[in-house]
């Protein structure tokens, strides 16, 4: 059309998903110091992104707000409604990805200073912190573009993650008798559980890429119904 | 850009305007106010009691008589002439509006109402007294009734304009919400458009009414003058400009004097019309 | 929910709740002749409940210009129908071709055919003014008639078509009362229509419409000329009637027709775009022209 109606309207819902889309590259930034405190034991850098997490939280609060207030003021229909409605469900992922890292961080120093360690469970667990970064990092992407084929590759991409998962719990099981390594695989248990939960989250902002674009919402894999998941990779 | 007062220049101007305008406005006033003011002087010596009671008797010298025949002429020829063409103007501007607003047809009609409004009057008095005076239609020659159709022809076309433009204001929303409601179209103009332009029509028909009270040419020609009162209008008829045409060229003073007080009579009558339609159209809710 | 006269299934959905009257509304109590009214049976031959409207293939122009194209569309009984679109669109000219209220304009004509049920509203045999006082019209600015009081008003629809053997004051009575509006005007009725507020007036026109008992109710932006509060009045108005009418409502206001429609069409440059509930049009919307009108890209 010639002349552009509602662009102040256009330019709010760009600039919230800009914000939406913000938080996701700091969940990708906490994800990276998160790999690199678990793979140095840096406790310094685990509290760094313990205090960092406030900014994820107060991005959530914004979003929120300006989807409310966009939501009063200028009535969006179809596409736009559609946007608004996926960027609320996005940041709440981001925000509890977020705290996902903070749980992670929370527990390394309580494996104490200089604690024992498995060289195969330590690799796979950064190997899944860094496979989780990627994810979220394809998720904002997928989103950003509309890709929805990018989005539903998420799902192959988290099945990375959940096999290292499976992976490390074996290797746990059979960690040995020594009570220190014992508490220290305990801890990484639930620091790749942590990460899996990340994966988990950032499949979900890939439905919502689906959504955005078809106006349908389907779970791409759900827990209840894994025989409706697409089949796993080899490896 | 800030505010300054009003300049002397400006002022000066303004005032030389205002000056200008109430001049041209007194000067055009000027010959009202002098005929009004010669009507009254000269007119209002000529009334009495005899004069509304007795004809004119012909007599130049002696009592004149007064002008009850050219009264009751007046008001019998104009109201058989207001029987005639209010029905028909107001059919006319009916069709022009409800059923000949785009047609062919209805532009024609238009544009010889229009002409007709433009015909000079003793024009209808000369069309009658050919066409009717001269083949004594009727069985006879002048004849009231023949007054009255020439002013009626010529009232048609004022109170076509009129009423024309009154059903025209009639907002079309009122004819497409009682034709949604199932009526058939002539219910609509008879019991929605005429009612609600009512007040306006009678307010052009009393206009079209005062403008043919005071018409001389075409009575002229048609039921010229005659003395006696007489209720039969098949006869020769008396009316007021007429009676006024005639007293006026006389020498007689008194003659003269009965024609200022009948010129007189005959303003007061149509101003009482146009007072009583100016009132009537005050309660219109479409003017 | 089945139509008895063809038999077949007019509503899309099988479980959606039936159109009986909301239990337990508080409703005002009417007169006892008016009651009296609604259980004895019409004076017509039919049984006056909402009708299916169907148009088929209309064409319709002023002069040359072509203002509706080759538009097919149907409008179910007991539901509200909007047709939005943006200025010039046609959407007007459809609805007055629905009642053939369109032919009143001069060198306009239109082609195709609308369905009554089965009857072709369009066939010669057709007398248009019968048309007319089964579907009803209620015009954008309120027009009640200015020489008529209130109460001759809501019967001029009945007195102009020439309706006989009736009560008309309950009838009246009724149809003040379904449009809102008895109680506010039960003690002075005979006032002149013209005294009332624009809200109240437009609320005059719909008893007016419906003292007749047509079975469709059209409506042409009826609340667009009226403040807010008095064009929220107008929308439950709508939700009321839709239980005993068809209703079409032409809006140029888009969160109205979101509120008030349970389907929506949209219309532009003459042709019909899109048809489909209106939760789906204002969410995802099939075709990217409709896409772009509801979201204010252009319009």
């Amino acid at each position: 059309m010639a002349t552009e109606t509602r662009t102040h309207f256009r330019e709010e819902l760009e600039r919230l998903e800009e914000q939406t889309l913000g938080s996701l590259d700091m969940v990708v930034e906490a994800l990276e110091r998160v790999a690199e405190a678990i793979e140095h034991q840096d406790i310094e850098l685990a509290q760094l992104v313990i205090e960092d997490d406030d900014r994820i939280d107060g991005r959530y609060l914004e979003v929120h707000q300006g989807v409310l207030s966009l939501l009063a003021r200028q009535a969006p229909v179809a596409t736009d409604l559609r946007v608004i409605a996926a960027l609320l469900d996005v940041i709440k992922h981001s925000e509890r990805m977020g705290d996902q890292c903070v749980n992670i961080c929370k527990l390394l120093p309580l494996a104490g200073h200089e604690p024992p360690t498995h060289p195969d469970i330590l690799r796979k667990i950064v190997d899944m912190a860094n496979q989780a970064r990627f994810e979220v990092s394809q998720a904002k992407q997928a989103f950003a573009s509309r890709d929805v084929d990018l989005a539903a590759d998420l799902v192959r991409q988290d099945e990375i993650v959940n096999r290292l998962n499976r992976e490390c719990f074996r290797l746990a099981l059979e960690v040995g008798d020594d009570p220190d390594m014992r508490e220290w695989a305990m801890h990484m248990m639930l620091v790749a559980r942590s990460l899996e939960r990340i994966g988990d989250n950032a499949v979900d902002i890939g439905e919502q890429t689906a959504f955005v674009v078809t106006g349908l919402f389907r779970e791409f894999t759900d827990a209840s119904h894994p025989e409706l998941a697409p089949p796993s990779p080899a490896g | 850009m800030s505010l300054v007062p009003i300049s002397p220049g400006r002022r000066r101007k303004d005032a030389l305007m205002r000056a200008l305008l109430a001049g041209a406005t007194a000067l055009a006033l000027l010959p009202l106010l002098l005929i009004v003011y010669f009507l009254i002087r000269k007119g209002v010596g000529a009334w009495s009691g005899s004069f509304f009671s007795t004809d004119p008797n012909g007599n130049f010298l002696g009592d004149p008589g007064g002008i009850k025949s050219a009264i009751i002429g007046t008001l019998e020829m104009v109201g058989l002439a207001t029987l005639i063409s209010v029905p028909i103007g107001i059919g006319v501007a009916l069709y022009l509006v409800e059923y000949g607003r785009e047609s062919r047809f209805g532009s024609m009609v238009r544009y010889f109402v229009d002409v007709m409004t433009g015909v000079p009057s003793i024009v209808f008095g000369l069309f009658v007294y050919i066409a009717l005076v001269l083949t004594n239609t009727g069985g006879s020659g002048f004849a009231g009734w023949k007054g009255s159709v020439a002013l009626g022809l010529l009232m048609l076309p004022i109170v076509t304009r009129s009423a024309e433009v009154v059903l025209l204001l009639v907002p079309d929303s009122l004819r497409e919400a009682a034709l949604a409601l199932g009526a058939p179209r002539w219910r609509v103009v008879a019991r929605i458009v005429l009612p609600t332009a009512l007040p306006g029509l009678v307010t052009g028909s009393l206009l079209a009414i005062a403008r043919g009270a005071g018409e001389t040419a075409p009575l002229l020609f048609t039921a010229t003058l005659v003395n006696g009162t007489n209720l039969d209008l098949s006869q020769r008829t008396n009316s007021l400009p007429a009676q006024i045409f005639s007293d006026i060229g006389q020498a007689q003073d008194r003659l003269v004097g009965r024609a200022w007080g009948a010129a007189l009579t005959l303003v007061l009558m149509i101003l009482s019309l146009t007072l009583i339609a100016r009132l009537a159209s005050r309660r219109s809710r479409l003017t | 929910m089945i139509d008895p006269t063809t038999a077949e299934v007019s509503s899309m959905d099988p479980s959606e709740p039936s159109t009986e009257p909301a239990p337990g509304r508080d409703r005002p109590q009417p007169t006892p002749g008016a009651a009296a009214m609604m259980r004895r049976p019409r004076s017509r031959a039919r049984d006056a409940t909402a009708k299916r409207v169907a148009v088929e293939e209309l064409n319709a122009y002023y002069g040359q210009n072509h203002a509706v194209k080759d538009l097919t569309l149907e409008f179910l009984p007991n539901e509200v129908t909007a047709i939005i679109g943006p200025s010039g669109c046609g959407k007007s000219t459809m609805v007055r071709c629905i009642n053939r209220m369109h032919e009143e304009v001069p060198n306009a004509r239109a082609t195709g055919a609308v369905r009554l049920d089965q009857v072709d509203l369009y066939h010669p045999s057709i007398d248009v003014v019968s048309v007319r006082r089964t579907i009803g019209m209620v015009f954008q600015k309120p027009n009640p008639f200015p020489t008529m009081s209130i109460f001759d008003n809501v019967a001029a629809g009945l007195r102009l078509t020439g309706v006989r053997g009736i009560s008309l004051r309950d009838r009246v009575e009724q149809a003040l009362r379904a449009a809102g509006l008895w109680d506010e005007v039960e003690d002075r009725l005979g006032e002149p229509g013209v005294s009332l507020s624009g809200g109240q007036q437009q609320r005059l026109c719909i008893a007016r419409t419906i003292a007749t008992e047509p079975e469709v109710i059209l409506m042409d932006e009826p609340a667009s000329a009226l403040d807010p509060i008095a064009t929220l009045r107008i929308e439950e108005l709508v939700e009321d009637l839709k239980r005993r009418y068809t209703i079409v409502i032409v809006t140029h206001n888009m969160q109205q027709a979101a509120r008030v429609a349970d389907k929506t069409a949209f219309m532009l440059a003459g042709e019909l775009v899109e048809v489909a509930e209106t939760e789906k049009i204002f969410t995802t919307p099939s075709d990217k022209r409709t896409e772009d009108y509801v979201t204010g890209k252009f319009g």
